[in-house]
Order: structure tokens, then C-alpha cells, then sequence
């Protein structure tokens, strides 16, 4: 191979973008075209620089936009090459026409967004509102809550949307700055580990296999685009999930860590509880452990994986809960947040009888405090001591001026 | 848990320094996170960075922080920023300034009663590494003050963390260390 | 083509110009290449056309104006010389004639129902005053 290979410590300190790029060095990925954006840039840098150091027999196109940036990486999967890049916010809405193209289209690419708050006013900052921009675009979304995570789950990001079962193309997820800029220890796998994990890129319908010649992004009207977009959805809620549920189950034994599909802490006798994405979710794990020591049986629920939506996987992890209050990192702009109705409707048909709120927090960039959480565990016992939502459906967490809350 | 708040402007390199001593903690087996607010800085604004060490993996992710230790790493800081924000009893200041200890709490009064320490970081920077980038001498000086870890263990530690640069660099770096060690007071 | 439900064609808006492998494309003809059904080349447009070109092998000095302007790759070129329209996916658009440097032009547009041998016959002269 014609790429030097880099010896890594067992545990470094790297920031969830340098995480990232690494692993996609690992993986070896053979194209990266990208416009960088605050605060993903990183990412790109990384493999750029991996790439000319000769770490990585790949290219780095370096476009004029985001929306080229995307279609690049369309073309290049198109061709037949494992393919990336990073984004963020602006950059990403300026994406969302190519993320359906690339979806449709069946391209296993994977796209590091690294969530900041969309503009106006203008802000650089970690929310989620870039990432609910993509959720309807036929992508696979993972979540990443940590460095260690955003570096782990793009190598299984690659394993899961490659598989020809699959050919989806993958987001890995992870909060601006609370994780792309933060700098944790990072438990590493070896050049040969990870990529023997990842696998040696297996084309598909590959326009650079001239002995079988494909036209790709093709026109279909309203005699066929349904069947296609129903295939794609087809694919998504029953092949996606079993084959992310094998790839982590293989994941966690080369590495001894283990995801899953849902993420819960203490829930196994929980009351009350917390679900959430991102970073909250550790720092929620945190409180809900400190509000067990003070008698308040407090358990966390994160997604893992976003999309496809863990439906009954949601459903099974909140069985038996008083009280749930539900995060959205993301203004809904004159709705209840999305991941409230994602829940909302999970539960609507399930046997539990839990109190439901929603709450929306941490825009552009807003501190989630431990203080904020201990008074949103509180206010859940209180729901589930009075057997009924004390307060309206939707509140805000930690903006200026009286208190918001709707519905 | 230790927590460890960095005033500083962008550019002296507070992130590295504290990614620096981060990576090197790291290496004795404890869990450490580094992070930094930015906003859209420029060079020359006003910023903090910040640590965390403990036994385990640290999942507060929230950026409110009481500090054990503040490291203020530019001299006019400690007058234009707030650097005693959301401060313990037993909150412990190492801060830059040609000054000593006593002159510089007679002229920023919030300082009174509180445990400070003075060394000239930017000084220290000039002469040894001939740029005023105070973030090493910083560290060297918090080996002292906090008895964290031997110093020659540290300044080994470091040079592996400043690898990639010139040699000539590293060994700037190294006598920047020692100076602060011996000089804060 | 059969009507398929949604689970019964490849997955991706791709579809295959040939069925099965095909060796040495470049060096095979179009009229030679066994294209699948998903090929335009199968599909004829010609009753798209009201017009169409006529070709005057006596003009023509190859240039490929015409082969190479052709939306429809409509044009037939052996050994780089003219030799035909390709009156199945010929559309009548007149580009070819548009684009042909001759005086007079090698190619022009008659009504779909001209006979070739009578126009030909009948050519315009050379044009003195563009010349």
C-alpha cells in the first residue's frame, strides 16, 4: 500500500473533529470533497493534510460551495470510491438539495455534520437545528455524544451505509464546539484494526466498470418515482437498524465498547426521565446520578440513531417511566419540537401511561447546566407525584425574560 | 475532579496549552477534558479555555465552572475581564504580570483574601522562545504551585506534546517551563 | 417495458445500458453494441420530426461541425467522414444545418415526406453573394 501507516497511543487527547479525521485516515477514505465551515472545518483540514503527508492514498477537492461540495462526493461514489467530508449549519442547508440526490441515488457516503445553530442572527455555536434540517432526506443519522463516540461511530458509519444490503448514505453527528472543539481521551484502534474493521471498499454499480455500463441519476416521473422513494423508505425501517444493531454487536468486540440503538442509563427502575441527543446526554447521566443519591429515581434515554427512528426500540426503552421530559435542542418554530412528536407518537399506541413534556433549550450554543437539569428532574417527580403535567407541554430551558412555555 | 479556568486572548494559546496539559495528564491514566469558548474571537479578544481531570470519564459536558485553579496568561486581563467569575473559597489564581503578588492586589482590590500567585509568563516568553506566547511558562509555573507532577516528568511529557515543532523551539519551551517554575511566587 | 413493483428493479436511480458484461466498448459500433432495453437506443423518436436533414455527400468536407453538435449523437461518422443521419433518434432540430460551414450547405432540413433523391437533385447553387 502506498500510504505510511501512524502509530497511535492506546488512549490520545484529541477533540471530537481531530476524532473524526482520524477515522476517516483509517478508513482510508479514497475522495474528501469539501467547502469548510466553522466549526467542522477541522475534519477536512485533517484529512487534507493526512493525505499530503502520505497517510492516505486518497484526494482532497477542494469546491466552491457546499451544494458542489456534495455533488463532488456524489460524483466520486457515483465513479466507485469510499467517499466523505464535514459540514455544518449554513453549509449544511446549502447541502440539503444533494443530500436527497445522494440518498436517492443509493451512494454510501459518509457526512461528518458537527451541529451548529442556523442563522439569522448569525452564530458559530453548538444546537441541533442544522441536524433536523436533514431528518426527512433518507439518510442514515448517528449520534455522536463525545469525541470517543464521533471517532467509533464513523468507522461503523462506513461499515453499516457501505454494505450491499444497504448503499445509504451515513451522517455522524456530534455538537459544535461541547464536542468537535473539546479535547477528551480517546481509546484508539490500530491503522490495521480499524480498517480491518471498516473493510476494503466493495463497488456497486460503479461507473468506472466499463465492462457494465449504469447511467446514474436518472428521470423518472410519476410513473416510477414513487416506487423508488418507497424502496428507499422500505430499506431504511427494515434493513437499516438490524444490520447498525450487527455492525456496533461486531464493533463492541474488536473494541469492547458497546452502543446500541438506544442508549439508557439507569432506566432500568426509572420514575422519571430525560430524552435527549448530543453532549446533554452525558451531562444529564451525570445529574440523573446525582439525583439518585438524593432519593429521585432518574434514568436518560440518548439516540443513538436518529434516522432511521427507533420507533419501538424508543418504545421499549420507556416502558414503565413515570414521567419523561423530552430535549429539543432546535426552536420549532410554532410546533412542538420534533423529537417531542418523534416520542409522542412512539408512545401513542404503546401500553405506557407516561406524562409527557417537552422542553426547548441550548440554542445557539446556550449552557446546558447541571443546575438546569437538577430543576427539570425535579419538576418530572413533581409531574409524576401529582399524576398529571404540573405545567404546560412545551417550556423553555434557560433563555432571558419571563417564563416561555406553550401549549 | 480538578477544574481549571484559562483567561487568555486568542492567539497566546491557551486551547494548546491546555490540550497540552490535557494530553500529558492523559498519559498517568486520569480522564481530562480541554475545551475552549471562542464565539467568532480575532486575535487579540478576550477568551477563556478550560480543563477537567478526574478517576473517571467525565461526562459533564455543561461550560459553568467553579475553578480550583484560574490561569490568566495576559497582564491586562486581570483588569478587563472578571477572572474571580464563579469562584470557590479555595480558588486558586497563578496570573501574568511584571508585578509581585501584593502590588497587584493593591491595584485590583477583588483579588484581596484571595490565594494568588505572580509570575511573568510574557516576560519569561520573550526571552526564552522570543514570542510572547505565554501558555508554556504557564504550565511550568502550575507544576509548582499545585505539586501535580515532578518537573523534569513534565517537561519530558511536554516535549513529546510539542513533538512536531523545531528542535530549537522545544528546547525554548523547556527552559520557558523551568524559568516560570522557579519564578512564581 | 413490464410494468415492476418497488421491490422488483436495482436499487439507486441507475440504470444498466447493457445486460451483462460487454467487452471493448470503445471499439465496438453502435449499430453493433447489444443495448438493453433500458437504452435510448432502442427507442425511436423519429415521429417527433417534422422536419428533417438531408445529406449532400458532394459538399461535405468532414469537418464534424455536425457529429460533433448533434444533441441526439444522431449523426453517423466512419473513419471520420460523414456518412448518414441516424433517422431513428434524429429529432429535426436542425442544428446540423445550423452549424454546417459549406456554401452551399451539405445539410439541409426538407419536409418529413421529401424524396432525398429529389432534393438532392434540385440543390441550391452556390450563394455568390455570401462568398
Amino acid at each position: 500500500m502506498a500510504f505510511d501507516k501512524m502509530e497511535l497511543k492506546d488512549v490520545e487527547v484529541w477533540d471530537g473533529n481531530y476524532a473524526a479525521a482520524q477515522a476517516l485516515r483509517q478508513a482510508q477514505v479514497d475522495v474528501v470533497a469539501a467547502y469548510p465551515i466553522t466549526p467542522s472545518t477541522p475534519i477536512v483540514e485533517g484529512y487534507a493534510k493526512f493525505t499530503a503527508d502520505g497517510y492516505v492514498e486518497g484526494e482532497f477537492v477542494m469546491v466552491e460551495s457546499e451544494h458542489a461540495a456534495m455533488s463532488a462526493c456524489i460524483g466520486a461514489a457515483a465513479a466507485g470510491g469510499r467517499v466523505a467530508t464535514a459540514t455544518s449549519s449554513q453549509g449544511y442547508a446549502l447541502m440539503v438539495e444533494t443530500l436527497y440526490q445522494a440518498s436517492g441515488m443509493r451512494l454510501p457516503i459518509v457526512l461528518n455534520v458537527v451541529n451548529r445553530a442556523l442563522a439569522a442572527p448569525l452564530n458559530v455555536n453548538g444546537d441541533h437545528s442544522d441536524m433536523y434540517l436533514g431528518r426527512d432526506s433518507g439518510w442514515i443519522q448517528l449520534d455522536a455524544f463525545s469525541p470517543q463516540e464521533a471517532y467509533d461511530l464513523n468507522l461503523i458509519a462506513f461499515k453499516v451505509c457501505e454494505d450491499h444490503e444497504i448503499r445509504l448514505p451515513c451522517m455522524v453527528h456530534q455538537d459544535g464546539f461541547m464536542t468537535s472543539h473539546t479535547a477528551q481521551g480517546v481509546n484508539t484502534l490500530s491503522d490495521d484494526a480499524a480498517y480491518g474493521f471498516v473493510g476494503e471498499y466493495k463497488p456497486m454499480n460503479d461507473m468506472l466498470d466499463f465492462e457494465h455500463p449504469v447511467t446514474h441519476g436518472v428521470q423518472t416521473e410519476e410513473d416510477w418515482h414513487f416506487e423508488h422513494k418507497a424502496r428507499q423508505h422500505n430499506d431504511l425501517m427494515t434493513k437499516v437498524i438490524p444490520k447498525i444493531q450487527a455492525a456496533f454487536n461486531d464493533f463492541e468486540k474488536l473494541s469492547g465498547r458497546k452502543y446500541n440503538i438506544v442508549e439508557r442509563y439507569d432506566m432500568d427502575d426509572a420514575d422519571v426521565c430525560v430524552v435527549c441527543m448530543g453532549t446533554s446526554v452525558e451531562t444529564a447521566r451525570e445529574v440523573a446520578l446525582e439525583m439518585r443519591a438524593k432519593g429521585i429515581k432518574a434514568g436518560v434515554v440518548g439516540l443513538r440513531v436518529i434516522r432511521p427512528f427507533p420507533f419501538f426500540e424508543i418504545a421499549e426503552a420507556l416502558r414503565g417511566v413515570k414521567s419523561i421530559a423530552v430535549l429539543d435542542r432546535s426552536s420549532p418554530n410554532g410546533a412542538a419540537g420534533m423529537l417531542f412528536n418523534e416520542i409522542a407518537g412512539a408512545l401513542y399506541n404503546a401500553d405506557t401511561k407516561a406524562l409527557l413534556s417537552g422542553y426547548i433549550y441550548g440554542l445557539g450554543g446556550r449552557d446546558l447546566t447541571k443546575k438546569h437539569l437538577v430543576d427539570l428532574f425535579n419538576e418530572l417527580q413533581a409531574n409524576a407525584d401529582a399524576g398529571k403535567v404540573t405545567t404546560k407541554l412545551q417550556q423553555f430551558i434557560g433563555v432571558r425574560g419571563p417564563k416561555l412555555a406553550y401549549l | 475532579m480538578l477544574e481549571i479556568r484559562w483567561h487568555s486572548r486568542a492567539g497566546q494559546g491557551a486551547v494548546t496549552g491546555a490540550k497540552g496539559l490535557a494530553d500529558v495528564i492523559s498519559t498517568t491514566g486520569k480522564q481530562v477534558q480541554a475545551f475552549a469558548f471562542y464565539g467568532s474571537a480575532k486575535r487579540g479578544a478576550a477568551m477563556t479555555a478550560y480543563n477537567r481531570v478526574d478517576d473517571k470519564v467525565i461526562m459533564n459536558h455543561e461550560k459553568y465552572m467553579e475553578p480550583d485553579y484560574v490561569f490568566v496568561i495576559d497582564p491586562a486581563l486581570v483588569f478587563t475581564s472578571d477572572v474571580t467569575v464563579n469562584h470557590k473559597e479555595n480558588t486558586k489564581y497563578i496570573i501574568t504580570t511584571h508585578m509581585s503578588t501584593d502590588e497587584l492586589v493593591k491595584v485590583q482590590p477583588k483579588l484581596v483574601g484571595k490565594e494568588i500567585y505572580t509570575v511573568d509568563c510574557i516576560t519569561i516568553a520573550n526571552e526564552t522562545i522570543g514570542r510572547p506566547i505565554p501558555n508554556t511558562p504557564m504550565l511550568g509555573a502550575f507544576m509548582k504551585i499545585s505539586g501535580m507532577y515532578d518537573i523534569e516528568f513534565f517537561k519530558e511529557s511536554m516535549k513529546r506534546v510539542l513533538g512536531k515543532l523545531p528542535q530549537k523551539i522545544i528546547d525554548a519551551n523547556m527552559f520557558a517551563i523551568q524559568r516560570a517554575y522557579d519564578e512564581v511566587k | 417495458m413490464a410494468k415492476k413493483g418497488w421491490d422488483e428493479f436495482e436499487i439507486g436511480a441507475m440504470l444498466r445500458t447493457f445486460d451483462g458484461k460487454i467487452d471493448d466498448i470503445a471499439g465496438t459500433r453502435q449499430e453493433d453494441r447489444a443495448y438493453s432495453q433500458n437504452s435510448s437506443y432502442t427507442a425511436s423518436v423519429s415521429d417527433w420530426r417534422l422536419i428533417k436533414p438531408v445529406f449532400n455527400k458532394d459538399y461535405c468536407i468532414d469537418c464534424q461541425f455536425c457529429w460533433v453538435y448533434c444533441p441526439d449523437v444522431s449523426i453517423i461518422s466512419r473513419d471520420k467522414k460523414l456518412v448518414g443521419v441516424d433517422m431513428d433518434h434524429c429529432k429535426g432540430c436542425g442544428i446540423c444545418v445550423e452549424v454546417c460551414p459549406t456554401n452551399p450547405k451539405s445539410l439541409l432540413m426538407f419536409p418529413e415526406q421529401a424524396e432525398e433523391e429529389t432534393v438532392i437533385a434540385n440543390w441550391p447553387k452556390k450563394d455568390e453573394e455570401e462568398a
